[in-house]
């Protein structure tokens, strides 16, 4: 091959990307489709950068899987109150100021009358009360049922317990807490855009 | 907002995807570089200009995908097993169909293995038609040096030697090979 006709080829097919995306001039594109007629070389070369450039624009976009999004979909969604004390809590606020303390205040009371008499009670009298022999029989079944009722209210009063705690933890401690913590990283926020004013 | 926020999501979600997936080797790791731009979005939708939106995405996508070719070790391949047995099956019948899907899964290695910013351009640009004032905004660099790397995105892609073999048993075309005389001094250019 002779060093003009190289020289002709580097040249047109330097312009192959501007002939494929309309970029030349009538007149580029005249000298252009001469040359490609006479060189079989550059004729198969474009060709190819055809084949090529039609294969990368059919490249088609891709659907996201339902699925990657899921997470991303649940963070959103994750401003709204989900747990069952939350509701319970955003339904309590609904209430009258009165019902709404009431209720724990109610709860405090009962409890207090429940087991207040086991600490008030002398232990001496106890002992004393222990050791006389009862008059009163009792048969196997009765005590099994009596152990039973004595256990629903144990749990009974355990669940009054917990929720009173709850609701007391919400509004005196978890709430300031919340506040507090979302003052600090709003503050942080602040700080954070004035010194990047990219997102990056 | 956050009805704002799902419509962004459904808006972009086939691009940003689309872009991992050509630029990645695993799928997987488009599907966390998807999750991690529309967290990131989340996280700073507060301070995003909306008006550009779609660039902003497309930043952070190709921040995340470096990220992720860095964390790749060197030498390690993490194509997914979907892509390995696509590609075995595409070599192992005959004809011209699968001389195409051949060609097809060879161009997307290629594409995969071209540095930046020449892959994230041709992937932009060709595969997703984004326009160049966009592929500038995302990028930050000029219209020009966007169509320059275009340019030899192409042309790299054109050098490819897998390419080039599949394309000349399937037409029987004789192309020059990658390294003739014309060829280096583009190269030297």
């Amino acid at each position: 091959m002779s060093l003009a006709k190289e020289s002709q080829c580097y040249f047109v097919q330097l312009q192959i990307d501007s002939f494929l995306d309309a970029d030349l001039t009538s007149q580029q594109q005249d000298v252009f489709m001469a040359h490609i007629h006479d060189c079989s070389a550059c004729a198969a070369e474009l060709q190819f950068a055809r084949q090529l450039h039609d294969s990368v624009l059919d490249l088609p976009l891709l659907e996201c899987p339902e699925a990657v999004l899921e997470p991303v979909h649940r963070l959103g969604n994750s401003q709204q109150p989900v747990s069952r004390w939350s509701a319970l809590w955003a339904a309590l606020e609904q209430l009258p100021l009165a019902l709404r303390y009431g209720l724990p205040a109610a709860a405090a009371v009962v409890l207090t009358l429940l087991l207040a008499p086991q600490f008030t009670q002398d232990p001496a009298g106890n002992a004393e009360l222990a050791s006389q022999p009862s008059e009163e029989t009792y048969s196997q079944e009765d005590v099994v049922m009596a152990l039973r009722d004595l256990n629903t209210a144990i749990n009974y009063l355990n669940e009054v317990s917990e929720r009173t705690e709850t609701m007391v933890g919400n509004r005196f401690v978890i709430m300031p807490l919340r506040e507090s913590l979302n003052a600090s990283f709003e503050r942080i926020q602040d700080a954070d855009e004035a010194l990047n004013n990219g997102p990056i | 907002m956050l009805q704002q926020y799902q419509q962004v999501i459904e808006q972009y979600r086939q691009r940003v995807y689309s872009f991992a997936h050509y630029s990645l080797r695993a799928r997987e790791d488009a599907e966390d570089v998807t999750q991690e731009v529309f967290i990131k979005l989340w996280q700073h939708w507060r301070k995003i200009d909306q008006a550009r939106l779609g660039a902003w995405l497309m930043r952070v996508a190709h921040n995340s995908v470096i990220d992720h070719v860095r964390r790749q070790k060197p030498g390690k391949d993490n194509r997914d097993q979907y892509s390995e047995v696509e590609e075995q099956e595409a070599e192992s019948d005959p004809g011209s169909e699968v001389e195409s899907e051949t060609f097809r899964l060879e161009l997307q290695q290629a594409i995969r293995a071209l540095e930046e910013p020449f892959r994230s351009i041709v992937i932009m640009r060709d595969i997703q038609g984004m326009s160049y004032e966009e592929i500038r905004e995302c990028l930050q660099m000029s219209e020009s040096q966007v169509k320059v790397y275009l340019h030899r995105s192409r042309r790299k892609l054109r050098e490819n030697r897998r390419l080039r073999e599949i394309f000349s048993a399937a037409t029987g075309a004789s192309l020059p090979e990658a390294g003739s005389r014309a060829d280096k001094a583009r190269q030297s250019e």
